[in-house]
């Protein structure tokens, strides 16, 4: 018997996985959704005369030729030249599925075998040799959900998060999840032949930053591109982030033992993913708490109290089709399993990347000197300090040394003309601030999204520190010797 | 037909129980889907279910009291060839307008919806339009 992995909780649940592993012989998984690592290895066969490509672009999408001539890897996240955010490497691989014609533009340097420098011309799938998807890292076994701390919106590879803990993302399928339903991975491994965007593909490696002992698990997919359908192949945008593909995927488990009929069996509930804080642009982000695959899927998950909304991020409608398919694949004998002939790590490590310089921190470099003011001292006092000293910021603190405001010498200027006599009556109190302990990186992003010139830095109980200019990072800038 | 109107009002009127007097009035009962009083003044966005003729009766009412009233035209759209119902935009629609049925598809309600646009950008594939008369 086949059965769908949900259907195989059902049957766990029901009868034990004993039974289980007595009755069901395949268990089919499925999974839909954005995979960034992906692209296709595309040969585009030789020109007259021969060129042998340098550079080349995909209706503007510039794809890799640092191979041999005529050979290109379109990788899913390249943005266009010409339409940015609103088209990418995804978008041409889903119009190359699609059948549609394609821009293709090439220059070269010119040799005696490849005398050609130019090239421009149309091509569709048909009029090319191979075109084979080729993703380094997909199918995460599972995957953290994402929130936001900050007082922004934010927008990550995770989605669209809004401020204060606003909402919740995840992507994954849970119980569907493929590598989730074989942790261990007795059945999957190299040659594994799978379900990939509507074709039949293969497993050819572990995938990168495979991290099966975090359950982080990932897998290094094949296939023919020609194949496959653009139903599970789909070129996306991610708001102000970037372009991905979304790619459907899925792998069949032959129940072999009673161990593999359990973990196939394991529900939603008992699938858990940490809540990840986004707001925090750190390699590691702080963790609010474990959420399980049933809290997500309800729709709404608790944070302090309060029932924020849930965003699923991958199909969980077509994961549950991708699965189907495959079933009946197996059923009608379209679709043969493979015996892996070599088994995918069950230790590696997913190492940090080796840096040699020191990130600075926003303690590093801030300025600790900082003229304030308080919300009762006179606009005439403070129109003082500003022409006696040359800087735009002027923090206003209470008797305690918080933060509660800030006024710029503009602010001043205004509240000059206007006859204002105080300055908690012009003071701003919605103010962008950053921490001590936060890189600086972070921050200077900020300020060019904000388009401030300066920050003021303060500590977890609101405390002033210092503050945090332009100046002061131009200064780092330099040092950096950038 | 559910049509939907801008009620704005000027600080005294806001005093008033125009709403309640209009909904007496009409018989007529209407979806508060967007409110936001202040010491100035509000808005309120309602949506009314209503024969044609009813509604414009209440708009005509509300006008009578010295209410501005803007009929919003707009339309959102789903496009559900394009939409592969990933739940992108699910969380960022503040009305539940767009909402997940059981059978984990993608749904919009118009009648719910109150065009704050925060969705549009959200969705992957373009598959939500919102239109402007
Ligand atoms: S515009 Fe989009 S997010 Fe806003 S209410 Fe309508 S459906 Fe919801
Ligand atoms: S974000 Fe777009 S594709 Fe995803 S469910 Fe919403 S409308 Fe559909």
């Amino acid at each position: 018997m086949v059965v769908t992995a949900e259907e195989m909780v059902e049957i766990v649940r029901e009868r034990g996985e004993v039974e289980a592993a007595k009755e069901v012989d395949i268990v089919t998984t499925g999974t839909f959704g954005a995979m960034c690592s992906s692209g296709a290895w595309l040969n585009f066969g030789h020109a007259d005369p021969p060129i042998k490509m340098q550079r080349i672009w995909l209706n503007d999408v510039e794809a890799y030729t640092g191979v041999a001539a005529v050979d290109a890897y379109i990788g899913a996240t390249q943005l266009s030249e010409t339409h940015g955010f609103e088209y990418g490497g995804g978008h041409v691989i889903e119009d190359l599925v699609r059948g549609k014609e394609i821009k293709v533009r090439a220059i070269a340097y010119g040799t005696d075998c490849y005398p050609r420098k130019e090239l421009e011309t149309t091509v569709t799938k048909d009029d090319i040799n191979q075109a084979v998807l080729c993703n380094p890292r997909n199918a995460y076994q599972s995957y953290v959900a994402a929130t936001n701390s900050r007082d922004e919106t934010i927008y990550t590879y995770m989605g669209t998060l809004l401020p204060n803990y606003g909402n919740v993302t995840y992507s994954g399928s849970g119980s569907l999840s493929p590598l989730h339903n074989d942790p261990n991975y007795e059945t999957i491994g190299i040659g594994t032949r799978i379900f990939l965007g509507g074709a039949q593909g293969y497993i050819f490696w572990e995938g990168t930053q495979h991290a099966p002992t975090k359950a982080m698990g990932t897998i290094m997919t094949i296939g023919n591109l020609k194949e496959m359908d653009a139903r599970y192949i789909r070129g996306v945008t991610v708001e102000k982030y970037g372009t991905s593909l979304y790619v459907g995927l899925g792998i069949p488990i032959p129940i072999i033992n009673e161990r593999v009929a359990k973990t196939t069996g394991i529900s939603d509930g008992e699938i858990k993913t940490d809540l990840t804080d986004y707001g925090t642009p750190r390699r590691d982000r702080p963790i609010l708490r474990e959420v399980t695959y049933s809290e997500l899927k309800s729709g709404k998950v608790e944070i302090n109290g309060n029932e924020v909304l849930v965003s699923p991020m991958s199909s969980l409608k077509r994961a549950r089709e991708i699965a189907g398919v495959l079933k009946k694949w197996i059923e009608e004998k379209r679709f043969f399993l493979s015996q892996p002939v070599e088994g995918l790590s069950t230790d590696q490590v997913f190492k940090p990347m080796k840096q040699i310089a020191g990130v600075p921190f926003v303690r590093d470099v801030m300025t600790r000197e900082v003229v304030t003011a308080k919300p009762s001292d006179s606009i005439a006092s403070a129109a003082k300090i500003f022409a006696k000293r040359n800087f735009d910021h002027l923090p206003i603190v209470d008797a305690k040394g918080r933060l509660v405001g800030i006024a710029t010498s503009w602010d001043i200027a205004v509240a000059v003309g206007t006859g204002k006599k105080k300055l908690s009556e012009v003071l701003s109190s919605k103010v962008i601030t950053a921490k001590e302990d936060e890189p600086v990186d972070a921050v200077a992003r900020r300020l060019e999204t904000h388009k401030i010139s300066g920050v003021p830095v303060i500590n977890a109980r609101g405390e002033l520190r210092g503050i945090l200019t332009n100046q002061d990072l131009s200064k780092l800038l330099g040092g950096r010797g950038r | 037909m559910t049509r939907k109107v801008l009620l704005r009002y000027s600080t005294q009127k806001a005093t008033e129980p125009i709403l309640a007097s209009v909904i007496k009035k009409t018989e007529i009962l209407p979806n508060i889907l967007y409110a936001e009083l202040s010491t100035k003044g509000g808005e309120i966005l309602l949506s009314i279910d209503a024969p044609d003729k009813e509604v414009d009766k209440t708009i005509a009412l509300f006008k009578q009291k010295g209410v501005e009233v803007q009929e919003i035209k707009r339309a959102i759209e789903l496009d559900r060839d394009s939409c592969f119902d990933c739940g992108a935009c699910l969380s960022l629609c503040p009305t539940g307008a767009l909402y997940m049925t059981d059978d984990k598809s993608v749904e919009l309600d118009e009648n719910k919806c109150i065009y704050c646009e925060l969705c549009v950008p959200s969705c992957p594939v373009r598959a939500l339009k919102l239109s402007k008369f």
